[in-house]
């Protein structure tokens, strides 16, 4: 069949593959050879290069992790942190249950038990027996922080959560509320 | 009366056409055309509205004022409006008013996610308040009784709790203390809220200001599942579902069926879901050992002692079911003794029902359904107490004298608590209750019943009353069947009443199991196979347990039965049972079970995939809600497990198959099956195959109770009742433990001046050299010369006096009442520490 250039059709229709010629037809640029050519060969590849020579100079941009890390944004979603109050050191959460009901991944696990008023552990009347997040299920969507009518529960900065078995990635309530050692750097001002 | 025919009514809602029964009230006539109006006091299963909340109110056109929807019945042509500007203001305004003093504690409340309050508040409530006041306060949370905690503040003084107390238990004990915002809910002597029903409070309140010790802050609607089920611990039956959270029963919910409980719950049904869970199940099968120990084995070996323990008995064997047996396991057992071992010695209960009048009282035409409770004219309640054997049925008798008006007439042995509600209220003594109602027969006019007996007066004011209107109901005790001829005499009262005849009225009997009238009916009665059809004689409870003592009988089969416990003479039954193989089918290690030479892990009723019999005939599946605990297997895979290694070859896999094989073989329950009894049951009566009931002939026409034996001499009559919490159901269930009784010892005022007792003395009350301790309690409303002592109390159990009807019992004063209010077991003590309980809490 013979080949049709495109330029050369004159009657566009809006439905060119209905048209009864069905080809594929390739604009092809100018034939190398010449003065393009060589500015093609050579001026193109050093332009190029300049980026890379400029980077050369620049020195290695490579974190090192875990040497290094990259420094987070304040609003970064990582591992929960549950909270206590300063002054009195009880728990802020109560057990309400409402982070495992906004949870979307079903990963929060919550029984809640009635404070001894001898020896309180919340400040309300009751509080978590039992708060757990699995977080190889956890996708960090910051709802339960969202959810937690007493500011009880919010998202840290750390996403250093890998491990060699998927139970020890099941956080109790002790590991939430310990100060975690805080090994993510956080990014500053206009960083 | 019978059921009020009500005509449609048409009216205009929002510009929609309703069209709703006349009657009904504005709020439930909007629901039939999808337009839904916010209330909280409104709760049609406490009768009467009060209009108390105001949340209802809506516009209705040529009415200046706005109105309760709640409590303004339809109108032909009436035109009303949900959703005008003044209606949302005046909703606006009373939500914001109800969350003045209501706590923003959601989070913490019990009620969070449940609550209607929040619901309301979000779909019709303003989203902002005003008020910048501080709160009302009390005192939060206190225990109401040891079940219930009331957080004062919470309260939006809807009433209802107080309605059912007042209006519905009859209790009376809850009221309103104080005016305006310092109302509160409490008892009116601020002793804690006790009564059989009061757990139904929790259920009622629209907000978190009554909360259950037991479910208290266990669980979120979203954390919890729930499937329904049917309560088998009495025969009420009724509709439940089980709150599951993690594989766990956390409480127990009403599932409302108006044919069987009208929305209600005991507190035993309700708080008894702990002895599921409860580490002191049997959860696998056990053997005895030489020395009197169980020891844990496997499932095969247990099943091949049996089978083994069974062929060596044949003939010989015996079984007794109870409880919460379902139809399906009863219909197993009784084939696996008549086909497998050829023996006809099998009984559900112990009062020795015979199976011709069973079949007779079985008849269609003079059944009765429970809603018929709430149309009769009058209702008799004869020898049996609804509020301890059938605790819905005492709520059900109350409400159709309360709302419709229903003359109550008691006759019993023992003191009723519907005495105080009946228009005539007889006692007679123990053992004369065939002459009561042969007397009551011939004032009725039944043809053989002579009129000149010492009941001549009460029986002639009792037919006086019962003919007051064409529909009586007659709701009678199985204890009944423990009289001959009592029951004779009860057939020919409900055929001089005509109640044959007319489709309302008739009888409704109390069996004295959970499943007694599916037992029955599946064949498991000593002469009566599946469908109640004739076949060969076998011994009833009774015989069965003589029949060990003397060695006719040589295995025993229990399936969820404590005769020890539960039937009469509990010595004879511990002798019999130490004499013969038993096998026992039991949750519990209970008095009988310490006898079993094998003992089966039981499933419980929350567990079980099965039916069973309403006594009104409606047929109602039992449900799995929760795993079986330990190595547990379903009864009904055991009992076919069982024939197999006894030779019989049924292909009865599962449940579904017993289901259909069951209802090929009772001639009355063809063609029943899972999806015809559906969520709310069916009565086999009102399906093609109970229409065909006809009337089998045939079978053993002798009693065969105890027999009567001669009373001779002085002492008082023994009469021994049922008590709702002499059960084990109360001493499994650490909720209900405080419940657990002693034993009373009681007596009309003249026989306690004659034999200078009084109330709270303790007493040895013996017969023939076996005695029980009990305390004195005086009745008022009793016969003289009668002593009456409860059943199936682990100690001193009332039934270990009994020998039949007649029994003469003496009395011995072993500590007067002072000496136990020294050692601080007084009456006051009682209720003083069940107040410290309620305070520790």
């Amino acid at each position: 069949m013979e080949a049709k250039l495109n330029a050369d059709k004159t009657d566009w229709s809006p439905f060119p593959y209905l048209d009864d010629q069905d080809v594929i037809s390739v604009q092809r640029g100018p034939e190398p050879g010449g003065l393009p050519g060589a500015y093609r060969a050579f001026g193109e590849t050093l332009r190029g290069l300049k980026t890379t020579f400029g980077r050369i100079i620049e020195g290695p941009v490579t974190i090192q992790y875990p040497e290094e890390k990259t420094p987070v944004y304040p609003r970064f979603r990582g591992r929960h942190k549950l909270h206590r109050f300063e002054d009195t050191g009880l728990e802020k959460c109560v057990g309400c249950s409402l982070c495992a009901a906004a949870c979307p991944a079903d990963c929060i696990r919550v029984v809640a038990e009635e404070n001894d008023p001898e020896n309180r552990v919340s400040a309300g009347e009751r509080f978590a027996e039992v708060y757990e997040i699995n977080l190889s299920r956890c996708i960090f969507c910051g709802y339960c922080e969202v959810a937690c009518p007493f500011d009880a529960i919010t998202m840290g900065h750390d996403y250093e959560m890998s491990d060699y078995n998927r139970s020890d990635l099941i956080f109790t309530k002790e590991m939430l509320l310990a100060e975690p050692i805080d090994r993510t750097p956080l990014r500053s001002e206009g960083e | 009366m019978s059921q009020p025919i009500r005509n449609a009514v048409t009216l205009n809602i929002d510009g929609r056409e309703v069209t709703a029964p006349e009657g009904t009230m504005l709020v439930d006539a909007a629901k039939h055309g999808d337009i839904e109006i916010p209330v909280f006091c409104y709760e049609p299963k406490l009768g009467e509205p009060v209009g108390a909340c105001r949340m209802c109110l809506v516009e209705i056109e040529g009415i200046p004022k706005l109105q309760t929807a709640c409590s303004t019945p339809i109108r032909d042509g009436m035109t009303v409006y949900t959703q005008t500007d003044r209606v949302k203001g005046a909703q606006n305004a009373v939500v914001e008013f109800l969350l003045i003093n209501h706590p923003l504690d959601c989070p913490v409340c019990d009620k969070g996610g449940e609550c209607p309050l929040q619901d309301i508040a979000m779909g019709w409530g303003p989203g902002k308040s005003r008020f910048t006041d501080p709160k009302r306060h009390f005192q939060k949370p206190l225990p109401l009784s040891p079940l219930v905690a009331i957080d004062r503040e919470r309260c939006i003084l809807c009433y209802r709790c107080v309605r059912f107390s007042q209006e519905i238990s009859e209790d009376e004990q809850l009221v309103l203390h104080e005016r305006g915002d310092r109302s509160f809910v409490g008892t009116f002597d601020d002793r804690p809220y006790i009564a059989p029903f009061h757990g139904n409070i929790t259920e009622l309140c629209p907000v978190g200001a009554l909360t259950s010790y037991t479910y208290r802050f266990r669980a979120r609607p979203w954390d919890i599942e729930d499937a329904g089920s049917v309560c088998t611990l009495c025969p009420s039956q009724c509709n439940v579902k089980f709150t599951v959270r993690d594989e766990r029963a956390l409480r127990v919910l009403a599932r409302d069926n108006e044919d069987v409980d009208d929305g209600w719950l005991c507190d035993k049904g309700r708080y008894s879901f702990q002895m599921l869970a409860s580490e002191e199940r049997i959860t696998e099968p056990m053997v005895r050992a030489g020395d009197g120990t169980l020891a844990p084995v496997s499932w095969e070996e247990a099943i091949s002692k049996v089978a083994a323990g069974l062929r060596d008995a044949g003939t010989a064997s015996a079984v007794l079911a109870g409880g919460g047996t379902s139809n399906e396991e009863g219909w197993l057992l009784q084939r696996l003794l008549r086909e497998g071992l050829s023996s006809p010695n099998i009984d559900s209960s112990a009062s020795g029902a015979r199976a011709d009048l069973v079949r007779e009282l079985s008849s269609p035409a003079l059944g009765s359904r429970m809603r018929e409770l709430d149309y009769a004219d009058a209702i008799l309640v004869l020898d049996t107490e609804p509020l301890n054997e059938m605790p819905i049925l005492d709520l059900r008798i109350r409400k159709a004298v309360r709302r419709t008006g229903a003359q109550l007439l008691v006759a019993s042995e023992h003191p009723s608590s519907l005495d105080g509600g009946a228009a005539e209220a007889v006692r007679f003594a123990p053992g004369e209750a065939a002459e009561l109602i042969g007397a009551l027969a011939a004032a009725l006019g039944a043809p053989g019943y002579e009129d000149d007996g010492p009941h001549a007066e009460k029986a002639k004011a009792i037919a006086e009353l019962l003919r007051t209107g064409p529909d009586p109901v007659i709701v009678w005790g199985e204890r009944l069947f423990r009289t001959p001829g009592a029951v004779e005499a009860l057939l020919a009262c409900a055929k001089a009443l005509g109640i044959d005849k007319r489709l309302g009225p008739g009888l409704l009997e109390v069996p004295e199991s959970a499943n007694g009238r599916g037992l029955r009916e599946v064949g498991c009665l000593p002469g009566a196979g599946p469908g109640l059809a004739p076949t060969q004689t076998g011994a009833a409870a009774s015989g069965i347990r003589d029949g060990m003592v003397n060695g006719e009988i040589k295995a025993l089969l229990l399936s969820e039965a404590d005769p020890v416990r539960t039937h009469p003479g509990s010595e004879a039954w511990r002798k019999a049972l130490a004499s013969t193989f038993v096998v026992s089918i039991a949750m519990f290690d209970d008095p009988s079970t310490a006898y079993a030479n094998v003992v089966l892990p039981a499933e419980s009723h929350a567990e079980k995939e099965g039916t069973v019999t309403h006594p009104d005939g409606r047929l109602q599946r039992v449900r799995p809600n929760v795993p079986r605990p330990g190595q547990i297997r379903p009864t009904c895979q055991v009992l076919t497990d069982l024939a197999a290694t006894l030779g019989q070859t049924w292909d009865l896999p599962d449940q579904p198959a017993v289901l259909a094989a069951m209802t090929d073989d009772v001639d009355f329950y063809a063609g029943i099956s899972d999806e015809t009894i559906g969520g709310q049951g069916v009565r086999w009566q009102e399906l093609a195959s109970g229409r065909s009931w006809g009337p089998a002939v045939g079978g053993r026409t002798d009693n065969q109770g105890d027999p009567p034996p001669a009373s001779a001499g002085s002492g008082l009559l023994l009469g021994t009742y049922r008590d709702l919490w002499a059960s084990e159901v109360t001493e499994r269930n650490p909720a209900l433990r405080f419940l657990k009784r002693g034993q009373m010892l009681e007596i009309a005022p003249k026989d306690a001046e004659t034999m200078g007792l009084e109330n709270g003395d303790g007493v040895r009350v013996s017969v023939n050299g076996t005695s029980v301790e009990a305390r004195v309690a005086i009745r008022t409303r009793m016969e003289a010369g009668v002593g009456f002592l409860a059943e199936g109390l682990a100690e001193n159990n009332g039934n270990a006096l009994v020998n039949g009807a007649g029994t003469r019992i003496e009395v011995e004063k072993t500590a007067p009442a002072a000496e136990f209010e020294a050692a601080g077991m007084g009456q006051k003590a009682t209720v003083l520490s069940l107040e410290g309980e309620a305070a520790a809490r």
